[in-house]
């Protein structure tokens, strides 16, 4: 009889931590995909910024064709990128293509002082710089479900419960991943 | 301990002060009906009810009110907004909170409001004047993580709390004091009821004392690992430690919601008594603060601060 009751025990308390960790899975995957979407309305403000960028710059460079072509097809990748990680390198050639774009505009004074074009530049830094904030979060996120996802127990099953681990959202050759974790 | 964990706790914790803040209530009514009038006590009991159920309802413009921030339109203040933006985000608030302005020349910031959609980020002109970007950032990220691990909550309630214990007990006092109606009790009753009204309001603050300081540690891992950068919390810090402007309003009432106590150095130059007793500190040394982020960051401070540019006013 006692038997009985400490194996019904057992098995209760094993039903419980197996909730518990289970619904933790399911608020860890919530958050990345939380992060992640954070992430892609920054990277589409940042696309939606391009067109009117390259529209003013030609206005008062029309011959620099080749960056501009540059700049489009950049962009078109980053909305064209599929996964966290090809959309980080997407990411890094658009910055990459309109440093160059900058570097073009540095030889016009008329549209340096332009309005428009100084407005545009700001949004555009505004908007990295929230893509950088958004990345912290969702790289944060992506760690805990991770780090949980491949923890015992949860490593036999996790994927048969449909966790998976997800993409960091960092170009290759970014080392920018380590996170410092304080007391949590 | 985890985010999850900090908000339950804080839940819990919400849950001690409200119990704590009626037996507390209770105990003033109960004076007030012994050494005036059972009505009186009766009468004052309802009163604080229905005071403190608007207040809580007020809060927000109330706690603004209190510490004197004033709301901004976002578009005059664009750097500023952008950067309590981009801390949320970085923070994964679902609603980047608002941010209002105190004309005062400390540098300090606070944080209040009862949800995280519904709260606000309080800075002093003093603050932006003095930090430099990277600073001011972290100040803000221990803001919003107050405002993420729910300490606004509770915090919020704490403070509407305090206020309704301290203007009871106050009007109590009042009554025996100058009211003459104190006739009908034996002069020791009056005696203990006016060392009770005394009392009450300190009771009450330190109820809300007691809500863990470690909250602002917690608050300043929390700002380090959103900025992902121990380092400028610690200078953030250590720049206010050295800066000698005392907060011109400071109020017991608001302490405990700003970044750096207003009140420490003002309670030790004018309230020799107070300051003395440790319990009533509503946060823990900046140094103790600073070296928790030196070890945990794995980083030491430089004896200089940076002289970056400021981020203005």
């Amino acid at each position: 009889m006692l038997w009985l009751w400490i194996s019904i025990g057992g098995v209760a308390l094993l039903g419980i931590v197996f909730v518990l960790g289970y619904n933790r899975l399911v608020r860890l995957r919530n958050e990345v995909d939380t992060g992640w979407a954070n992430i892609d309305v920054q990277l589409q403000r940042r696309a939606d910024l391009i067109p009117n960028l390259v529209e003013t710059v030609r206005g008062y460079a029309a011959h620099e064709r080749g960056v501009f072509e540059e700049v489009t097809r950049a962009r078109t990748a980053l909305q064209q990128a599929g996964t966290p990680g090809a959309a980080a390198d997407a990411n890094e050639g658009l910055t990459a293509a309109l440093g160059r774009l900058f570097a073009v505009a540095e030889a016009y004074p008329d549209l340096k002082a332009s309005e428009n074009f100084l407005q545009l530049q700001d949004d555009l830094t505004d908007t990295e710089d929230k893509i950088s904030a958004a990345r912290r979060y969702y790289n944060a996120t992506v760690m805990r479900l991770n780090t949980s996802v491949q923890s015992f127990p949860w490593l036999l099953f996790a994927r048969a419960l449909g966790f998976r681990e997800r993409e960091f959202f960092s170009a290759q050759g970014d080392t920018a991943v380590p996170q410092v974790t304080l007391s949590r | 301990m985890t985010l999850q964990e900090q908000i339950r706790s804080n839940r819990l914790r919400s849950g001690i002060v409200v119990v704590g803040f009626v037996l507390l209530l209770l105990f003033v009514a109960a004076l007030i009906g012994l050494a005036l009038d059972l009505s009186l006590g009766v009468l004052a009991l309802a009163f604080a009810g229905v005071y403190g159920i608007i207040a809580l309802f007020q809060s927000r413009s109330m706690i603004a009110g209190m510490a004197r921030a004033q709301a901004v339109d976002p578009g005059e203040l664009k750097p500023l907004s952008r950067l309590v933006e981009n801390v949320s985000i970085a923070a994964g608030l679902a609603v980047t909170p608002e941010v209002r302005i105190v004309e005062d020349d400390a540098p300090n910031a606070f944080a209040a409001g009862l949800r995280p959609e519904k709260s606000y980020v309080g800075v002093t002109t003093g603050l932006l004047a003095k930090m430099p970007k990277r600073e001011l950032e972290a100040i803000l990220a221990h803001e919003v993580s107050h405002i993420r691990n729910r300490d606004t909550y509770l915090m919020t309630m704490a403070t509407v709390f305090a206020g309704v214990i301290a203007l009871v007990a106050d009007i109590g006092f009042r009554a025996i004091a100058y009211g003459g109606r104190s006739r009908r009790a034996g002069a020791l009753v009056a005696v203990v009821a006016i060392v009770g009204f005394i009392l009450a309001p300190y009771a009450a603050l330190l109820l809300r004392m007691s809500l863990s300081r470690r909250r602002e540690f917690l608050a300043d891992a929390g700002a380090a690992e959103i900025l992902n950068d121990p380092e400028a919390v610690a200078l953030a810090l250590r720049r206010l430690s050295l800066d000698e402007t005392t907060i011109t309003y400071a109020d017991a009432s608001t302490a405990h919601l700003w970044v750096e106590s207003p009140t420490d150095r003002v309670e030790s130059e004018r309230r020799g008594v107070l300051a003395l007793t440790s319990w009533f500190n509503t946060h823990p040394p900046l140094e103790v603060r600073i070296a928790a982020l030196e070890e945990a960051g794995g980083f030491r401070l430089p004896d200089r601060l940076p002289a970056d540019e400021p981020f203005g006013y």
